[in-house]
Order: C-alpha cells, then structure tokens, then sequence
C-alpha cells in the first residue's frame, strides 16, 4: 500500500479528467480545450478569465466551462494546470487512480443520481464544495465531442453526443438563457446536498439504469420514453419525483386513465399534454387544461358561447346573457344551420370527424 | 378623433367627408349594431395629438404611469391593437362578440360592432377599417366612416388570427379550418385559401412573410408574394403547445411562446450560423409553497424602434425582455388576471395589456374583471442596455 502512494500521479486536467505527461502540455490543452472563447476563439489561461472575457468583450454570459466534465464546468474556480484544483478532487483522483478499475463506476447517466462510488467513506468533504463525484477513469475523457460550441444553440444541438450528461441538458435550447436572470434551463451542475458526515452511501445504480435514468430528461433524446409519463398528474410526481417510472411504457397505460379522470369531466378526443419537468427539483404545476388544444377551442365549447352560435344571438347577447341559457344548447346542436357551423370546429374536439 | 393623420392614400377625400358627416350627424346605420357615443358630436373639441393633459394624468390613474380604459369588454379580451401611424387608437375584440375602437388619449370608446359569436382576433386595415373574425367563422371588414360592417368571406371553422400586412397590403386570416386565407382589401374578396398541417393558433407578419403557428407544435414560414409553396416548414423548438408567435420588427426572426413558460427566439435565415443564435428560456413560473406553477405565454409584443418585446402570461405578469443581448429589461407589477393579448404602440410609448380569465383552470371563483391597462412606458423600460 505505502509503496503504491508513493507513485507519482501523472498531471490531469480537473476538468475533463485527461491524463497528461508533462503539465505544459496540460496546460496547453487547458487552454485550447477549456479556456478558448467560442466566439473569438482567444485562449484565456483560467475558466474565470473565459468568463470576464466573455462578459466584457462580447456581453455573454458563459455559464460553464466548455468540454467540461458535468460538475467540473464550474467558472468560478480558477485552476491553471494542476494548481487550483480542490483538495479533496485531487485526494479522489489519487484514489481512483490507485483502485483496480473494476471497482469503478461509470458516472454515464445522471449527474443528479446519487453518489455512486461505494468506496466513499471519506469523501463527504468534497461535497462542501457542491461538486459531484470525481469520474472513474473509465469514463471516456471526454464527456463531448472536442470543438462543441460550450452553449448547445439548439435542439439540433449536441444532446445526442452528451447522452452521458443529459440531465444536464434539461431541454437542449434553453442552453444560454442564464443571462435572463432566470434559472438557466440547464441546472448548473446543482450541487448536491451532502451533509458532511453523511450515512453511509445509498446503493449503486446497477448498470441498466443508464438507459433508463431515474430523471427521465426532457429532451428529444429521452422523449419517447418520457411522453409516456403524460398521464400522470402532478400529484404523482410529488410522491414518485425521484423515480419516475422506469418502464413508462408500461405504467403509462396504467396512470393515464387513472389520473387524468378526476380533473375532467368531458372526455374528448384530444392529446393530453405531458407533465412538464421540473428542472428545480420543486413540483411543477402546469397551469392548462389537460387537453392539448388551445385555451380558446376548450372555452368555444362551454355552453354559454355555444348557445351564442345556435340560438342565432345577435350582437347584443353579450357574456352575461348567455349564461342563462345553457339547457338549449344540446337541442341546438341539430339545428340547420348550427351543423355548418359547428361542422367547423366540432372536428377539434371529435377527432376523426372531418368532412 | 385624429383623422388629419390619415395617410392621404388610405382616405378618400369623399371617406373623410362622409366620416365628419357620420360624425357629425350621429348617423347610425342599420348594417350593424354599433354604439355611438355622445362625445362623438363634439368631435371637433377634441385637441390634435398630443392633447393638453388627458383626463388619467388628472388622477385617475392606478398609477402614474398607467391607466385603465373605460368601457372594456365584458368578456374575455381575445386581442388589442394599435392602429397603424398613430398611437392613439386601440381595436379590441373580445369573448362579449364585440369589436371596439378606443381613443386612449382621451380615455373613451368610439365606437363598436358586433359578430353573432365571440370574436377571436382583429386587425386594422388602414387608420379608418377593421377586420375581424371569430367563432361565427366570418371574416367581417368594418369601415368607421361609414360605420357599417360587410362579411368579407367565411372559413369553415372558427377564424383565430387575423393579420394585415402593410407591404403586400392583404389581410391575412387563420382559422381552426387548418387555413390561411388572403383577403384584398381593396376589393375586398377573398384572394386564395392556403392550407396548413393543423389548426392555426397563431399568426406574425415579418415583411412580406408570414410565419403561422399551428396545433401539433408546427411553424410555417410563407412567402405572400408567392403562396405556391412553404418556404420553410418547421416544428416548434419549444415541447409544448405553441401559443403566440410575433416576428421582430427587424424582419429577423420571430418569438415564440408556449403553454409551458417558456420562450423561444428565432431566427429566419436557414444558415447555420445564424441558426446557432436561436434560445428558448423559461419564463412566467412562479414558486409557492414548494411548487413551481407554470403560466401559459399568451401574449408577446414587440417594440418598433428598440427590437424588444414583452410578454404576457396567465400568471399576470408582464416582462419586456431584449432578445438580441438576452437581458430582462423590467417586469410589472401583477396583473389582477392573466394578460390576454398585450400591443405597443406605434410610437414605442405605451403599451396597451390586455388582461382576462382564460379558462386555464377548471374551478372558476370570483373572476376579476376584464380590463385594458394602458402603460406609458419609458425608454429605459424597453430599451436594450448596452
């Protein structure tokens, strides 16, 4: 054991966990990797510089640092080389260095998922600083394909590359929203909420769960298994929100009948539109009807605006009116010429009846 | 009324002489009922813009820089508009079936019409004609001189949007028919049908485009010059059902909203240098007692001269946002309903919010009454910092 300590650690960088034979050339990949601006392409020499930089010069807001590993895109932290990196990161990275890797697990999934290492006796302190658990050296160095723009800018952006760090990615678009002063659609690397001290850690993901992460992402990548989960209300989520169903195919069928019932009466044919997510860990509550049809086609359907079109109303029927008159409007519905114009937008609610 | 400024080109001068004729006389024509109000026979009291102090500044203000109109919809607000080269007149259409024309200088309405059924959208054509459409599915063109409304042409489901624009000088309807239909308001008559995915909920004249929302999160982006095909042909960037959609005045690219707080900045250009500007953010979210309420976006406005915006969601807010540099510009207090439909003025200086229930939620308790607020608001609410 002791002989083994002994060894010298090659240099790595703390942001993509890269082995390096010589810290120039670490640096030198720091600078090109890690600290280049995306829109000049200046290579700055720390993450903090990239980010004054950017401020300053371009009046954007990097909220990560590019080709960063999740949890190690910090911008405030200011590393050059091997110096700055936390102390407890390089205690991690000893340790993993010195362990056989069979006992490693590959963080590929969910940076929101629990901390996973079991050999993590010790390493509660590294949580003080809100940062996930150093990566196994079985995971690939980079967690993005070099030379991606450090803000995915679209839906086409590189959600398909960064499978491993979806959760990140929230919803692919939102990527530079930061600067709105408002959550950035992607949660920056949140910090996870070990107490120093903490039990002894919760059991390892087996590794089929990278398939199906607890945390279903958003995103198109993720999307067919996620629509799936429509059907439950929020309710279920409060009680399920950290595993969300691993086979929403399955439970689907289950909950969308069970849950969507209560809150509507009228039963249509329409799509029911999907539990948003919720990025802050909070209950989301979507404040729209369950049908997906827009606020306008569901009230053209209550009763006192129908009345207005069958009973012939003329203008000066106006909202009060109408109210009164609810019981005519289902006799209504096969009047002469109520069909016609009804015929138009009936259709939205009955699917499938188009003339 | 500010009927000077009618671009000579819009009215005739035998349209202005049967205006102050109309105006004058309190003629009411039978075509539609309508409202004259009195005050219209003093027409020749009421000052040139700018006016001496309008009534609001004298107090009746909710606050100092913002006023509600007298005499608003009594159901639902569908939609508001400025007219065209002037900041003092408003079209409202609303849920109660009426279409109404207001002076928000002088505080007070001018005029109104009716459709036997909620009306969805309006637009103004020139200073001096409106269009609107609605449930009824009709698309009616209203002259004010005349004060008589004529049924332009029908769409076979109701008409949700109803657009003018200016360079190609069509007015543009969308409707739950899965149609666009372009109307000459010269004639006027209807000048082609154009079909679309899905049922339109929204609509933005760009210049001589037109980019339409539809049902099933899609965007079309036409060319009115040449309706022969669909320039572009996208799906929407945002998961959730599309609500409003509003092109920069630059002519650049667009805004959109859905349901699900958030919206989303795009651009035209096809390139992909350009289309790696594109960003959605979350917006009109509120955090309470451990859940997080998420507002649909009904309404998004953009500013003339600055290429800023606001928006309006279910929530009651609103925000002016500056979508170039990504800043929020400012937030207003809460509205007392969710915002409905929200316009700036031509000048940049008020913005006219529109606020309603809109059904969002199933129980419905004591609904606050729909209300017009008409907002001046100032260059550093609505300019970008930089």
């Amino acid at each position: 054991m002791g002989r083994k300590k002994k060894k010298q650690l090659k240099p790595w960088c703390w942001y993509c966990n890269r082995e390096f034979d010589d810290e120039k050339i670490l640096i030198q990949h720091q600078k090109a990797k890690h600290f280049k601006c995306h829109i000049c392409h200046k290579k700055l020499y720390t993450g903090p510089g990239l980010s004054i930089h950017c401020m300053q010069v371009h009046k954007d807001k990097i909220d990560k640092i590019p080709n960063a590993l999740p949890g190690r895109n910090n911008v405030e932290i200011e590393i050059y080389g091997m110096e700055g990196i936390p102390d407890g990161d390089i205690k991690d990275h000893e340790k993993q260095k010195q362990e056989p890797p069979s006992k490693r697990l590959r963080e590929d999934d969910d940076d929101n998922d629990d901390e996973e290492d079991s050999n993590q006796g010790n390493n509660n302190q590294f949580n003080n600083y809100g940062m996930p658990p150093p990566m196994g050296p079985g995971m690939p160095p980079f967690g993005m394909p070099p030379g991606m723009p450090p803000m995915p800018p679209g839906p086409m952006g590189p959600m398909g590359p960064m499978g491993p760090m979806g959760p990140m990615g929230h919803m692919p678009p939102m990527g530079p929203m930061g600067p709105m002063g408002m959550p950035p659609g992607m949660p920056p690397m949140p910090p996870r909420n070990f107490m120093p001290g903490n039990g002894p850690p919760p059991p390892m993901h087996p590794p089929m769960s990278s398939s199906a992460p607890p945390k279903p992402l958003f995103p198109s990548a993720a999307q067919s298994s996620v629509a799936n989960t429509s059907g439950q209300s929020y309710k279920s989520s409060t009680i399920n929100s950290q595993a969300k169903p691993t086979f929403p195919s399955a439970a689907a069928s289950a909950t969308n009948t069970s849950s969507s019932s209560p809150s509507r009466a009228t039963i249509t044919g329409a799509p029911q539109i999907k539990k948003p997510e919720s990025s802050s860990g909070l209950t989301s509550k979507l404040m729209h009807p369950d049908e997906d049809i827009s606020l306008e086609e569901r009230r053209a359907t209550l009763p006192k605006y129908k009345q207005m079109l069958s009973g012939g109303g003329g203008g000066g029927a106006g909202g009060g009116g109408a109210g009164s008159m609810r019981g005519g409007s289902s006799t209504a519905m096969g009047g002469m010429n109520d069909n016609n114009q009804w015929g138009g937008f009936r259709p939205q609610m009955q699917q499938g009846n188009h003339y | 009324m500010d009927w000077n400024q009618i671009p000579a080109t819009l009215a005739t001068k035998d349209s202005l002489e049967s205006l102050k004729c109309s105006l004058n006389n309190g003629t009411v024509l039978p075509t539609v009922s309508f409202i004259v109000p009195h005050h219209l026979n003093a027409t020749a009291q009421i000052p040139q813009h700018p006016p001496q102090p309008p009534a609001w500044k004298a107090g009746m203000a909710e606050t100092p820089n913002e006023f509600k109109l007298k005499n608003p919809p009594t159901d639902g607000i569908s939609a508001a508009k400025f007219g065209p080269n002037s900041s003092q007149f408003l079209l409202v259409s609303s849920w109660d079936t009426s279409v109404r024309l207001y002076d928000v200088v002088a505080n007070n309405m001018r005029l109104s019409y009716h459709h036997p059924a909620p009306v969805l959208d309006c637009c103004f054509h020139d200073a001096v004609h409106a269009y609107s459409g609605g449930l009824d599915n009709t698309v009616m063109m209203f002259d004010f001189n005349t004060n008589s409304g004529t049924t332009v042409g029908t769409h076979d489901a109701a008409v949700r949007c109803v657009e003018y624009c200016p360079s190609v000088n069509v007015v543009i309807t969308g409707s739950w028919d899965s149609t666009v239909k372009l109307w000459d308001p010269r004639t006027p008559c209807g000048a082609g049908s154009f079909s679309q995915p899905d049922k339109v909920y929204t609509m933005s004249v760009c210049g001589d485009r037109l980019v339409v929302g539809t049902a099933g999160r899609r965007i079309l982006v036409w060319d009115l010059r040449n309706m022969g095909y669909v320039q572009q042909r996208r799906e929407s960037s945002l998961k959730y059902q599309t609500r409003c959609i509003r092109c920069f005045p630059n002519k650049q690219g667009y805004v959109l909203s859905s349901i699900e707080g958030r919206v989303a900045v795009e651009y035209l250009d096809p390139s992909p240098e350009v289309q790696k500007k594109k960003y959605a953010f979350k917006c009109h979210r509120i955090k309470e007692n451990g859940v997080e309420s998420i507002y649909p976006v009904n309404a998004i406005a953009f500013h003339t001269n600055h290429n800023t915006f606001a928006s309006g969601g279910s929530d009651g807010f609103v925000n002016i946002w500056d979508g170039f540099n990504k800043k929020r510009l400012c937030q207003f207090h809460r509205y007392p309903n969710g915002i409905s439909s929200l316009a700036f003025s031509n000048d940049g200086q008020a913005l006219a919010i529109a606020t309603s229930y809109m059904y969002e939620a199933d129980e419905i308790k004591d609904i606050p009454e729909d209300a017009i607020y008409i907002r001046n608001v100032s260059d550093q609410e609505t300019k970008p910092k930089s």
